[in-house]
Order: structure tokens, then C-alpha cells, then sequence
């Protein structure tokens, strides 16, 4: 038996054992699952350990002599003092770090890379018949969560065409997420037919 | 009446593993006896598709392996069809991922496999930069300059020593970017790095993240969009290259139909016993 059929064969069983909570719970399974989240951990703390401290703090810092990562290095270390109640509050400059460098980046990132295209774009092909059906779709949904004034009269006459898109909205996320649901149950059969049992080619 | 509400009970109270395997016999039978049903091509995939064969020989793109195992029957097949159709071009191209888990083999697998059938030299014709963590800082420090982010590629030569490299220093050198994206990786892409450098680009997502990304086409962000398996299998038909997505199709067409037909029969259950318990 080569080690490539014996490992086709481990994950022909563990694709099964998952699949059989279908039928009901059972020890199968709950292998497969623990098997499977004890797996992950250990593989996420060899690629923390190797990717991150190794590769971008231990190496630059004492093979090419970048003094500068000693900051980030002690704001790394900091993180830690969460588990010690009493200099805990050492934490909160490597958190404040964090807060505000992701608060900054995502500011103009979703200003500049999201909301303004999207505006512009909104008014673009106002004079076709699907930019009058965009326009009316943004509008409408844009009133639909303005809470401040009552959905009575003409105003709630706009929020409920603004529920119909988003209902459409959710319809058509919906039937997308069956087709992403099937996709992953079809390549699992396709692995099981071609790479285990060799039925199809 | 009274037999088509028996019926309506009946169906209430069947015992929903027989569901579950009979939507297992329709995905698999369509495997072992394909039935060949149409497959059109949609204007999303159809630019993109567009863009990349309007791109010069010698031109650079990154294509992206954004995506964990977990999602392959989606994302490899769009993976392997543009990487044939970038080879087949004598497009220069340079890999990468953000992905920690899996997605570094995935890639290697892909890569290799296509190189070695398209005779590519690995150094001149691609390039495989790997992984590195933290994706927004990968991506807006390989705008400045790849070499910081990535010293070596994902095989520890360094980035000077191969030939592509020397001439492809930050985004400004790359023509087009092909991302393949199973997460928010993609909003990423789109908001810091088309945002911010201007560089072309399209994707290929999984079927959940398809209805967001077709925004990204409306402002123009994306040339090009693939969603899902039917997003792959239209990229296989387009680049000739049949694969497992299109092999999939006739399973997806046949369980779309059930799926159809089980939501009108359950509602119709539904109103059909409502009506008799409020007349109750």
C-alpha cells in the first residue's frame, strides 16, 4: 500500500466520518471534529511561531541588526500581561497601538475605496432604466434604515419599496449560498469517486 | 382536497434524511453518467476573460491564491483555468497568498503542475512569492516595494537573484492583477490596493461573496467577476480547459431543481394546512 492511497484513504474516512452526523451524532464524528480542531491549532502555532516571531521579529532583529523592531517586539510582550492582573493595564499601549493604526488604515480605506466609489457610481447611469432602478434601490433602502422619523405616509411608502430590495438582496444571497453549499458537497464527491474509489476520471 | 392535505401531512412529517440522500444520489449520479446540460456564459466572466487574453505577451500579472482548502471545489478550478490561459499567453506571472492555512501547498500544487505542462522556468516565466501574515500591510507595503514585504520567494532564493524580480519592483510594474478569493481578502484588494495604486483588476470568488463583489464591478474597481462553481466553469469553457467545475455543473443544475421544487412543496404544504388549522 503507498503512502499516497493510505492518505487518500485517511480522508475518504475522516470526509465519511464528518458526513455521518447526517444519519445521527456519533463517535465517528466527534474523532473526525476533534481530530480536525486539534490539528488546526497546532498548525496555526508552528505558522505564528515560524512566520511572524521567527521570520519577522527574531531574524531581522538579531541577524541583520534592525534595532528599531524592538518596539513592536515589546508591544508584542506586553499583550501578555493580560494573564496578570496587577500590571494588566500594561496591555492597553499594545492595544491602543492596534486600535488606532487599524482605525486609521480602514478610515480612508473604506472612505476612499468604498464609499465614494460607490456614490459616484450610484449616479452614473441615472438616465437608463437599470440607474433609475439603482438609484430608487439605494434611496429607498437608505430610508428604509432612517429610524429617526416614523414609516407613516409617503415616507413609509419608500421604506417599504426599500424592504422589497432588500428582500431581493437577501433572496439573491441566499440562492448563491445554496450553490456555494452544493459546490463543497459536489467536490467531496468528486473526490471520493475519482481520487479514492478511481470510478470516474 | 382532503387527500392533497393528507399528503401535505404526510410530507410534514417525513423524517428529513431521506432528503439528505436523495440530494446525495442527485449530486453523485450526475458524476458517474453526465448529462452534458448547457452551460452559458455570463458577461462578468466574459470580460474578464476579455481582459487578460487583451493583455501583451510579457506582460505581468499577479494572480492570487487567496483561499483555504476548504473552498477548492470553488476556487481551484478558476486558479488552474487562469493560470493555463496566462501561460498559454507568455504572460509572466507572480504568485502569492494571505492565507495561513493550506493555502501555500495549494498554491505550489497549482503552480507547478501548470508550469510543468506549459514548459514554464520557474525564476523567468513565474515567480512564487508565498505567504507572509498580516494582509493589510502585505498589500500596501508591496506598493512601495515587494522586496521589503517579500525578501525571499516561498523557496528562500532571494528576490534579487530572479530574473521576473528585477523588473517587477511594486504594483506600478504589474499590469494586472487576477485574484482568486475565498474570504475578505477581496475588499482588500479592491479598496486599499485599486483604491490607492490604480492597478486593473478581477476576481474569482466563492458563491457566498459573489452578490457583495458585483458591486465592485458597478464603480468599475473590477473588470471582471466569477462566482462561485458555475464563475469556474464558465472560465473553463472560455479558456477550453474542461475541468471539475464544469464536471460539477450538471450535479448543481440537477440539486437547484430539487432545492426549487422542495420550497414550492413546502409552501404549498405550509399554506395548504395553515388554511385548514385557521378554519379550525
Amino acid at each position: 500500500m503507498s503512502w499516497e492511497f493510505f492518505g487518500t484513504t485517511l480522508a475518504a474516512f475522516f470526509t465519511l466520518s464528518l458526513y455521518s452526523f447526517l444519519y445521527k451524532d456519533n463517535p465517528f464524528y466527534k474523532l473526525a471534529e476533534h481530530i480536525f480542531a486539534g490539528i488546526s491549532a497546532g498548525y496555526y502555532v508552528g505558522l505564528i511561531w515560524h512566520s511572524v516571531i521567527k521570520q519577522q521579529l527574531w531574524t531581522p532583529l538579531f541577524n541583520e541588526r534592525q534595532y528599531l523592531l524592538i518596539i513592536p517586539g515589546i508591544l508584542g510582550l506586553l499583550m501578555f500581561t493580560r494573564f496578570f492582573s496587577k500590571v494588566s493595564w500594561l496591555s492597553r499601549f499594545s492595544l491602543a497601538f492596534v486600535v488606532g493604526n487599524t482605525a486609521g488604515i480602514s478610515l480612508i480605506r473604506q472612505l476612499h475605496g468604498m464609499v465614494l466609489p460607490q456614490v459616484r457610481s450610484t449616479f452614473l447611469n441615472v438616465a437608463t432604466f437599470s440607474g433609475i432602478v439603482m438609484v430608487l434601490g439605494v434611496v429607498s433602502t437608505l430610508i428604509y434604515f432612517y429610524f429617526s422619523k416614523e414609516h407613516k405616509g409617503a415616507f413609509g411608502f419608500v421604506a417599504k419599496i426599500g424592504i422589497w430590495f432588500i428582500m431581493v438582496s437577501f433572496g439573491a444571497s441566499f440562492g448563491y449560498t445554496v450553490m456555494a453549499r452544493v459546490s463543497l458537497l459536489i467536490g467531496r464527491a468528486q473526490f471520493l469517486l475519482t481520487n479514492w474509489l478511481h470510478i470516474i476520471k | 382536497m382532503n387527500s392533497f392535505l393528507k399528503i401535505f401531512s404526510l410530507l410534514k412529517g417525513i423524517d428529513r434524511r431521506y432528503i439528505f440522500l436523495l440530494i446525495g444520489v442527485a449530486v453523485i449520479m450526475p458524476l458517474i453518467f453526465p448529462l452534458g446540460l448547457p452551460l452559458g456564459v455570463t458577461q462578468p466572466s466574459l470580460d474578464l476573460y476579455d481582459k487578460v487574453e487583451s493583455l501583451k505577451e510579457g506582460s505581468v500579472v499577479l494572480l492570487t491564491f487567496d483561499y483555504y482548502p476548504s473552498t477548492l471545489p470553488e476556487t481551484e478550478p478558476m486558479s488552474y483555468a487562469a493560470l493555463r490561459q496566462l501561460f498559454r499567453k507568455n504572460i509572466k506571472v507572480v504568485t502569492v497568498t494571505t492565507i495561513p492555512l493550506g493555502a501555500l501547498s495549494v498554491m505550489e500544487n497549482v503552480v507547478k503542475n501548470v508550469a510543468r505542462e506549459y514548459d514554464k522556468k520557474y525564476g523567468t516565466d513565474y515567480v512564487n512569492l508565498g505567504f507572509k501574515y498580516g494582509y493589510q500591510a502585505v498589500l500596501l507595503g508591496m506598493g512601495r516595494r515587494i522586496e521589503d514585504i517579500f525578501p525571499m520567494d516561498a523557496y528562500n532564493n532571494k528576490l534579487e537573484t530572479l530574473p521576473l524580480m528585477q523588473r517587477v519592483k511594486n504594483y506600478k510594474d504589474i499590469d494586472f492583477i487576477f485574484i482568486v478569493s475565498d474570504n475578505a481578502t477581496v475588499d482588500y484588494w479592491v479598496s486599499l490596493v485599486n483604491a490607492q495604486f490604480g492597478t486593473p483588476m478581477g476576481a474569482g470568488v466563492t458563491a457566498v461573496m459573489a452578490p457583495k463583489c458585483y458591486s465592485y464591478l458597478q464603480t468599475r474597481q473590477m473588470v471582471g467577476l466569477l462566482g462561485g462553481m458555475k464563475g469556474a466553469a464558465e472560465y473553463e469553457k472560455l479558456t477550453s480547459n474542461p475541468g471539475r467545475a464544469m464536471l460539477g455543473m450538471d450535479s448543481q443544475s440537477i440539486i437547484h431543481f430539487a432545492i426549487i421544487f422542495f420550497v414550492v412543496l413546502g409552501n404549498l404544504g405550509y399554506f395548504a394546512t395553515r388554511k385548514k388549522e385557521v378554519s379550525k
